[in-house]
């Protein structure tokens, strides 16, 4: 069973130059377009099956909360036609129409009822919302008196037990505190395991692989990917890498630099007879292979690698290399290569970054980074924290 | 027919919009519900004194023969005309103000409108009753009182049906409120409320049949039938005025239905 079906969708929506917002203007500007169209969605379709999670990624303005709000029956499509099964509850801003002079009880009955519940309804479900919400000292109380977070709380508690068939998030999660936001996912796993079909917009990756059945990554309007998470979310990534690629290149180019930065996918990581390796293993030895534009391969130039991990936390940096040598380019140009043994990052995902220092030549300023993704796993069992610090264990005699 | 349904579906959602109109209406206020008599009774005094006084308009006589106060007679005409005016300004500003949530989350963007009108009726309501009060206090009823909610309806279903096609091209067109505003205060003093429709036969009978037709004051001439003179309203307007009623009714919530799709993203 389909619990959503998106058929051949499009949304158009008028870009007004000059709004004719009054009835003489109507008629002085009659027969002369002041508008544009901008088609915010353009022929998408998507099933999402019963019970199942479906994530949509994109760039910002790609679209994908257009498609939501459309799933949720707030805008109507252009073309095309949007079919749902079930109650739906639209998670797009928390709270939403909560009077603020009202008190908290009062909201509740108000927000379960614009999500579609009646109060007989609602009557059977206050005092999950309120334990839920952790709120009960406060329910009677006007909700102006709340904190942004209790707001927060009380509308997603509300939103969340309104049983809904389909749940529709929208990047809402992201406001709360940790504690929070690790109870809005929990209990959203306990509604997949429910059965209730969700769709999550979101810019958390992770997010999104944790939870997901299957992800869509919409660009400009149109489905550029759909299926499994996990190659869903590498194609956007190496989408959106190249975008940055591109536009270091531009920049570079506009600052007068005369390289371009590496492309991610010119560094691999290999063993030590250069077979390339999927991922490195901590506490086993890795080589990182950069390929590098021809003109920072010249004796002028060294290198550092500096390692990050997804979230911008730097781990560490290596030595600075000793001037190499340029050597005759290999088939993916001039490369250099970084011996790791053992290879100390725990499990994760890394980026690399490249330092390329311009020595004693006039161009020390055109120092640039550029950095690849990588990805680490263990045999054993894997350290906290960053990495498995290098140490030994010795019985204490005394001495 | 399927947005009627819809309509019943989300009965619980207008009555809470209601209930929310109404709690916050008269909080951190000391008087409270009382303002909802203070009002009607200060716009009463006032007519009643620049009318019924300084130009001394006279009231006919009432059903019972004796009473003939001006007050009453206007106040038979006011509460039709302060229903009819709430629902279709109401109509008007709950739609603008629903934007924002229209744009959150899905409900029949009709709702906003169906609260307002409740709470628009429970004022009509106090009105009505303390007419009926005093005119009981007077010795004035008679049992054409039973047309009162028959005549209740067809004024909720005439102004909402009014109101609700005037909301949907106030969101495209914000003129709309502006020109409402002024056609009301107009369509008010063209409407024999604060003067008996006899002030202006005498002047001209052409002028008069033509401020009959108003619906408006067809409906006030049935709530002076009813409440004042103790008469059954004309067997003709007791046919066309419902049928007219319920007609302005469907007509507005189709343009209604048609044209709100596509408000949202107007809001």
């Amino acid at each position: 069973m389909k619990a959503i079906e998106v058929q051949d969708v499009s949304k158009r929506f008028r870009l007004y130059k000059d709004r004719p917002s009054s009835v003489k203007q109507l008629f002085t500007k009659f027969g002369r377009p002041k508008y544009e169209d901008f088609w915010a969605v353009k022929n998408v379709s998507l099933d999402v099956d019963e019970g199942s999670v479906a994530g949509l990624i994109g760039h910002n303005g790609c679209g994908k909360s257009t498609l939501l709000r459309m799933m949720a029956g707030i805008h109507f499509p252009t073309s095309g036609t949007v079919t749902t099964r079930g109650r739906i509850s639209a998670l797009l801003e928390l709270g939403a129409g909560f009077h603020p002079d009202l008190t908290g009880r009062e909201n509740v009955y108000l927000n379960a009822s614009i999500l579609g519940l009646s109060r007989k309804q609602t009557d059977l479900i206050l005092e999950r919302i309120v334990d839920f919400s952790g709120l009960a000292p406060f329910i009677d109380s006007p909700v102006k008196h709340y904190s942004s977070g209790m707001y927060v709380r009380l509308g997603f508690a509300v939103a969340v037990h309104v049983d809904p068939k389909v749940l529709l998030v929208d990047e809402v999660i992201a406001v709360g505190d940790e504690d929070f936001q690790r109870r809005c996912l929990d209990h959203i796993a306990g509604l997949k395991a429910d059965g209730v079909t969700i769709v999550i917009v979101s810019h958390g990756l992770g997010v999104i692989s944790d939870l997901c059945d299957q992800v869509t990554w919409m660009d400009h309007g149109v489905v550029r990917d759909s299926g499994e998470p996990s190659s869903v979310i590498a194609n956007y990534l190496r989408g959106v890498n190249a975008g940055e690629d591109e536009r270091l290149r531009i920049e570079a180019e506009a600052s007068g630099l005369l390289f371009s930065p590496a492309k991610a996918t010119e560094s691999e990581m290999v063993d030590d007879s250069g077979n390339p390796l999927e991922f490195g293993v901590t506490g086993e030895p890795i080589n990182m292979r950069v390929a590098l534009p021809e003109v920072l391969a010249t004796e002028e130039h060294t290198y550092s690698l500096m390692i990050q991990t997804e979230s911008g936390v730097v781990v560490g940096e290596t030595e600075m290399s000793a001037p190499m040598a340029q050597q005759d380019p290999l088939a993916n140009g001039y490369t250099i290569r970084c011996r790791f043994d053992p290879l100390l990052l725990a499990p994760g995902i890394y980026e690399g970054r490249v330092r390329v220092h311009g020595g004693t030549t006039v161009r020390a300023e055109a120092m640039r980074d550029f950095g690849f993704s990588f990805r680490v796993r263990a045999e054993s069992s894997p350290p906290g924290g960053l990495l498995r610090l290098p140490a030994t264990w010795l019985k204490d005699n005394g001495r | 027919m399927k947005s009627v349904r819809e309509l019943w579906a989300y009965r619980s959602l207008t009555y809470n919009l209601a209930q929310r109109e109404l709690r916050s209406r008269y909080k951190k206020s000391l008087l409270g519900w009382l303002w909802s008599l203070l009002n009607p009774a200060a716009v009463l005094a006032v007519y009643t004194l620049v009318f019924g006084y300084f130009f001394s308009a006279k009231a006919p006589l009432a059903g019972n023969g004796r009473t003939d106060v001006f007050a009453l007679y206007l106040f038979a005409g006011l509460w039709v005309w302060n229903l009819f005016n709430g629902t279709v300004l109401g109509a008007i500003s709950a739609l603008q103000s629903a934007g924002p949530l229209l744009n959150k989350v899905y409900f029949p963007p009709a709702c906003p409108a169906l609260a307002n009108t409740i709470t628009v009726l429970l004022q009509a309501s106090i009105e009505a009753g303390i007419l009926l009060f005093v005119m009981i206090l007077l010795g004035n009823v008679g049992w054409m009182l039973l047309l009162f909610p028959l005549l209740v309806l067809c004024i909720t279903l005439f102004s909402l049906g009014f109101g609700l096609a005037l909301s949907v091209y106030n969101v495209f067109y914000r003129d709309v409120n502006y020109l409402v505003t002024i056609g009301m205060n107009v369509l008010f003093y063209a409407t024999p409320i604060i003067y008996p429709i006899t002030l202006v036969q005498e002047k001209s009978m052409t002028l008069a049949r033509i401020l009959e037709l108003s619906p408006i004051a067809q409906y006030v001439q049935w709530s002076r039938d009813i409440f004042y003179g103790l008469t059954m309203p004309s067997a003709t307007s007791l046919i066309v005025v419902p049928l007219a009623s319920f007609v302005v009714f469907v007509l507005g919530l189709a343009i209604f239905n048609r044209k709100s799709r596509d408000i949202v993203q107007e809001l």
